[in-house]
């Protein structure tokens, strides 16, 4: 799976969490999931849960804290994936 | 250098049966952390998001004295959780506890109601308030605490800018006042906490 296959699942992960469709359809690897989409801090969790089960792989506590803009959560999942592989 | 920390979960939206899976809660509650668990003085899912809460309060006031810093919620550690009042029969109950990050100890409060968790931390001489409000949209959460903060200061002629780096910055006759506001909202509740002096 490249960037942009992970980009492209990333947007259904967060698309229950953001009111701002227009900016998530836009999204791009700088933008910030907090200060961008306006993704309620409460609902990270939910998202580092949704896409362990998106991708099929399994997201650490040190993984789970670079996942604050949407370039990091790609790093984070290809590697996830590519060690699955 | 004065800062601000709070943090409220409006527990009518978050999804109750992931609270109180292992999975979940294992993401920024460690093993030591849950050790303060007592199921015979708060419920699984209030002290999910109790911890929770207390270390997002945290971050906001250490994000204010460290810009660069990213939230990590595993770096910070709560490290005691005590019972100071409770009203059983409303099921209201205020929380006390220390928090280690970033080479501070920061004291925190928390109350838990039935609708919500809000928490604060209690470093110098803080101010904390929340609210219910109507509508639970991003505009319509930014606009009721902005205004529920400019109500309880009683300042005139104040108004509230956001910092570059994300936190809100209290202005008077363009001036940054020497307040520490710290913001939060979560569904259709909000808080807000300032610091005046250390």
């Amino acid at each position: 799976m490249d960037r942009k296959e992970i980009l492209s699942e990333l947007k259904k992960v967060l698309a229950p969490y953001t009111e701002s469709k227009e900016m998530l359809a836009g999204i791009n690897e700088e933008t910030d999931l907090i200060k961008d989409l306006k993704i309620n801090s409460a609902n990270l969790v939910d998202i580092i849960i949704d896409a362990e089960a998106q991708y099929n792989i399994e997201i650490d506590f040190d993984a789970a804290e670079k996942m604050y803009n949407v370039g990091n959560c790609i790093d984070v999942i290809s590697e996830k994936i590519n060690k699955t592989a | 250098m004065i800062s601000a920390g709070n943090d409220i979960v409006a527990l009518n939206v978050i999804d109750v049966q992931r609270t109180q899976s292992p999975a979940f809660y294992s993401k920024f509650i460690t093993p030591t952390e849950f050790d303060l668990y007592n199921p015979n003085e708060i419920t699984l899912i209030n002290f999910v998001w109790l911890i929770w809460s207390a270390k997002e309060s945290a971050y906001k006031y250490l994000k204010r004295i460290n810009p660069e810093l990213i939230f990590a919620p595993a770096k910070i550690k709560v490290v005691s959780l005590d019972i100071v009042v409770s009203l059983k029969t409303e099921n209201v109950h205020n929380y006390r506890g220390w928090i280690l990050a970033e080479d501070m100890s920061l004291p925190f409060l928390s109350v838990t109601r039935p609708e919500f968790i809000s928490t604060v931390i209690t470093q110098g001489d803080v101010k904390w308030n929340f609210l219910k409000i109507e509508a639970s949209d991003y505009e319509n959460q930014s606009k009721a605490v902005r205004s529920l903060l400019l109500n309880d200061l009683k300042i005139s002629n104040v108004s509230v800018e956001k910092h570059p780096t994300g936190y809100p910055v209290l202005m008077k006759d363009g001036q940054e006042l020497n307040i520490a506001v710290s913001f939060a909202h979560h569904g259709c509740y909000v808080s807000y906490s300032f610091q005046i002096s250390e």
